[in-house]
């Protein structure tokens, strides 16, 4: 299940974060091995989006540590957190945040430009990341595209700069059922074909029997949140 | 190498993206930096136009009320002057000094509105309309004889003169049929034509003062009685008497006299010293050659200034109070285009902040594939600098063929000649400064795009 290309894994340290208002997440400790999947589960709000934005290092935690390998990414100051997580983090969102006006072969190649500079021919890298995805129209804006081409556009550029870890967040929340299953799986075969652990976050119980590992998010959650205070 | 994608790509895609807020910040600039530029190089060439227009002549004598009436009338042909000064007055200064040249001239007559000097032929041999340029003849001659006319460039081009053209003068300035009749009786031949000189003379007819004065001396002896004839044909006329009567103005002349008067005949031998009129006096001194300066000039200045019948002049240093006086003028409207300047740098400002809702997406969505917020920084000063070049470029041509029409127009109307429209160093500086106010104007969108909190803005649209 597990293939071990990639050395790097995750490990997560005494971590706490507070928001404004009260409600905190606290980790004390959660390790996700090199090229594992994991699924995080839990109900909207419970925290989920939270974790992956402290693992990607958006969010700076009150205290404790995230090893991506073994580099703590908290520690990371400025643009060289910016320039590891576009190296070594590959990102998916539910609404695929892709660069409007631009078109998807450009989206691809402007993670490559950002976040992998030194790798060679990005061009054909670019157009084989979307190419292994099914993409056919790489010059077409990205705002044309269907929601299911815009999805593999968005892995393409989450998996073309062969990042050590692939974060999803929400992946399948604005997907039918049918089309939920398939994502997942682009997502998780995209992941495993260019070694990066996977981290997906879904409040959808039917995703849990998919991924071979599941955490629930909830019981990090250190204190009552208001309703509807927290993050999806 | 990175593909054919760079940031650069990203700058351009944004500005296309708003296309319509980027032309409208680019032609702000460029109008600014348009406006600025043509005022700059107005005022400068108005000025240098001014200041090269006083040719090589060092003093300037008439009987006009003040300095700088004196040379915007003998050297401009604002007007015609309005006192004449006898020809004794004349032969005095002559004489008083070793000038390296002294000529007299005299304005009251026109032709279609343009003014007529007449003067001597020194005018085209020692005089010169520019300083160390002196007049050259596209075609013809200098007048030799009686009733013979040099036209200046813009009057053979304006009235389509060429050599050997007969044309008949108004007695009095300006265009009104009214205020003057014609020499009907005397026409001049158009014996050469001047070229373009870049200063008042271009709009001026130049003929003999000694065929001038037997035509003026002609028509008043046929006007005169009888009597008056004869009395003034004794030996010692009364100067003042007589210099009011034949006035080279308009003024005590009858328009509705009649012209059906009996031919008298004057040979420049006849001429009574009361006839001969002048209305002023170019002076040179000698100098060093190589050099316009002598300490003369201001020694000769303070001399003949004592004589309280006469106006003495130094044209380039009336011009200069001139130019002075206009500068403090022209100023506002440079401070006007500088508003407007900073009012298309603020339009940049604008039409960023108000895109910036948008941006901020496109901002975190950069920041998440590794830019750093210096990098997101830097990418919106790159945009505004960019509407600032382009402004500042288009700016600069248009300033460029406006400053040639306006050019054309001021050689045209005014006989003004302005070379070199555009002053590159001025177009370098403001030009430059354009670009560093559009780039300033980015600062605050790109602050904004500096703090963008990564997690809010991804989080999906509600």
């Amino acid at each position: 299940m597990q293939s071990v290309e990639s050395h790097t894994g995750v490990s997560i340290r005494g971590l706490r974060f507070r928001y404004d208002r009260g409600f905190a997440l606290e980790v004390a400790r959660l390790d996700v091995a090199a090229g594992e999947q994991v699924l995080f589960a839990g109900p909207s709000g419970c925290g989920k989006s939270t974790l992956l934005h402290l693992l990607s290092g958006i969010e700076t935690p009150e205290a404790g540590s995230i090893l991506i390998g073994s580099t703590n990414i908290c520690s990371l100051q400025g643009s060289t957190r910016d320039i590891f997580r576009g190296r070594h983090i590959g990102m998916v969102f539910q609404t695929f945040q892709l660069l409007q006006g631009f078109s998807a072969l450009e989206n691809v190649l402007m993670s490559l430009m950002l976040g992998a500079p030194r790798l060679d021919r990005p061009r054909v890298r670019a157009e084989a990341a979307l190419e292994r995805l099914g993409m056919r129209d790489l010059h077409a804006r990205v705002e044309r595209l269907s929601v299911g081409q815009q999805q593999r556009v968005a892995v393409a550029r989450a998996v073309v700069t062969e990042p050590s870890l692939v974060l999803a967040d929400e992946p399948t929340a604005s997907l039918d059922p049918a089309n939920a299953e398939a994502a997942v799986e682009l997502i998780r075969t995209a992941a495993r074909s260019a070694g990066a652990a996977l981290i997906v976050t879904s409040h959808d119980p039917a995703l849990r029997s998919v991924f071979p590992r599941t955490v629930d998010v909830a019981q990090f959650g250190a204190a009552a949140a208001p309703a509807g205070g927290g993050r999806t | 190498m990175s593909g054919g994608i760079s940031d650069m790509t990203i700058v351009l895609r944004s500005l296309r993206t708003r296309a319509l807020a980027t032309s409208v910040a680019t032609a702000l600039v460029a109008i600014a930096v348009a406006l600025l530029l043509v005022l700059l190089s107005l005022r400068e060439a108005a000025s240098q136009a001014f200041r090269r227009g006083t040719g090589n002549i060092h003093l300037l004598v008439s009987a006009d009320a003040s300095p700088l009436v004196a040379v915007l009338n003998g050297l401009f042909y604002a007007n015609a002057p309005a006192n004449p000064i006898a020809w004794a007055k004349f032969k005095e200064i002559e004489g008083s000094f070793p000038w390296q040249w002294c000529i007299p001239t005299q304005l009251g007559d026109s032709f279609r509105g343009q003014p007529v000097m007449a003067t001597t032929a020194e005018f085209f041999t020692d005089f010169e309309p520019v300083s160390g340029v002196p007049f050259q003849f596209s075609d013809g001659r200098a007048f030799e004889g009686a009733f013979e006319v040099v036209v200046g460039s813009s009057v053979a081009r304006d009235f389509a003169l060429q050599v050997g053209q007969q044309i008949v003068f108004t007695h009095g300035s300006g265009g009104s049929r009214e205020g003057g009749h014609e020499h009907a009786d005397h026409p001049y031949e158009v014996v050469g034509v001047l070229q373009p000189t870049g200063s008042a003379h271009d709009r001026a007819l130049f003929t003999n003062l000694v065929s001038t004065w037997v035509i003026h001396a002609e028509e008043k002896r046929a006007h005169e009685p009888k009597t008056a004839q004869s009395d003034a044909s004794a030996p010692k006329p009364d100067a003042s008497v007589s210099s009011t009567s034949t006035t080279v103005s308009e003024a005590g002349h009858d328009p509705g006299h009649d012209h059906g008067h009996d031919h008298v005949h004057v040979d420049e031998a006849d001429l009574r010293d009361d006839e001969k009129l002048i209305t002023g006096i170019l002076l040179r001194i000698p100098t060093r050659s190589g050099s316009d300066a002598s300490a003369s000039i201001a020694a000769q200045f303070d001399r003949l200034r004592r004589d309280v019948s006469i106006t003495v002049a130094q044209p380039a240093q009336q011009i200069g109070r001139l130019m002075a006086l206009i500068g403090d003028i022209d100023w506002l409207f440079v401070a006007m285009a500088v508003v407007v300047l900073f009012s298309s740098a603020a339009s940049i400002m604008l039409a960023m902040v108000s895109s910036m809702e948008l941006r901020r997406r496109q901002v975190a969505i950069l920041r998440v594939l590794g830019a750093s917020a210096w990098r997101v920084f830097a990418l919106a000063i790159t945009e505004s600098t960019l509407i600032g070049l382009g402004g500042a470029g288009i700016g600069a041509a248009l300033a460029i063929v406006g400053g040639q029409i306006a050019t054309t127009l001021l050689q045209e109307r005014v006989g003004l000649v302005i070379a070199g429209a555009v002053d590159t160093r001025a177009a370098i500086l403001v030009a430059a400064g354009a670009v560093v106010l559009a780039a300033i104007a980015g600062i605050v969108p790109a602050v904004k795009a500096y703090r963008t909190s990564i997690a809010r803005h991804l989080k999906p649209l509600a």
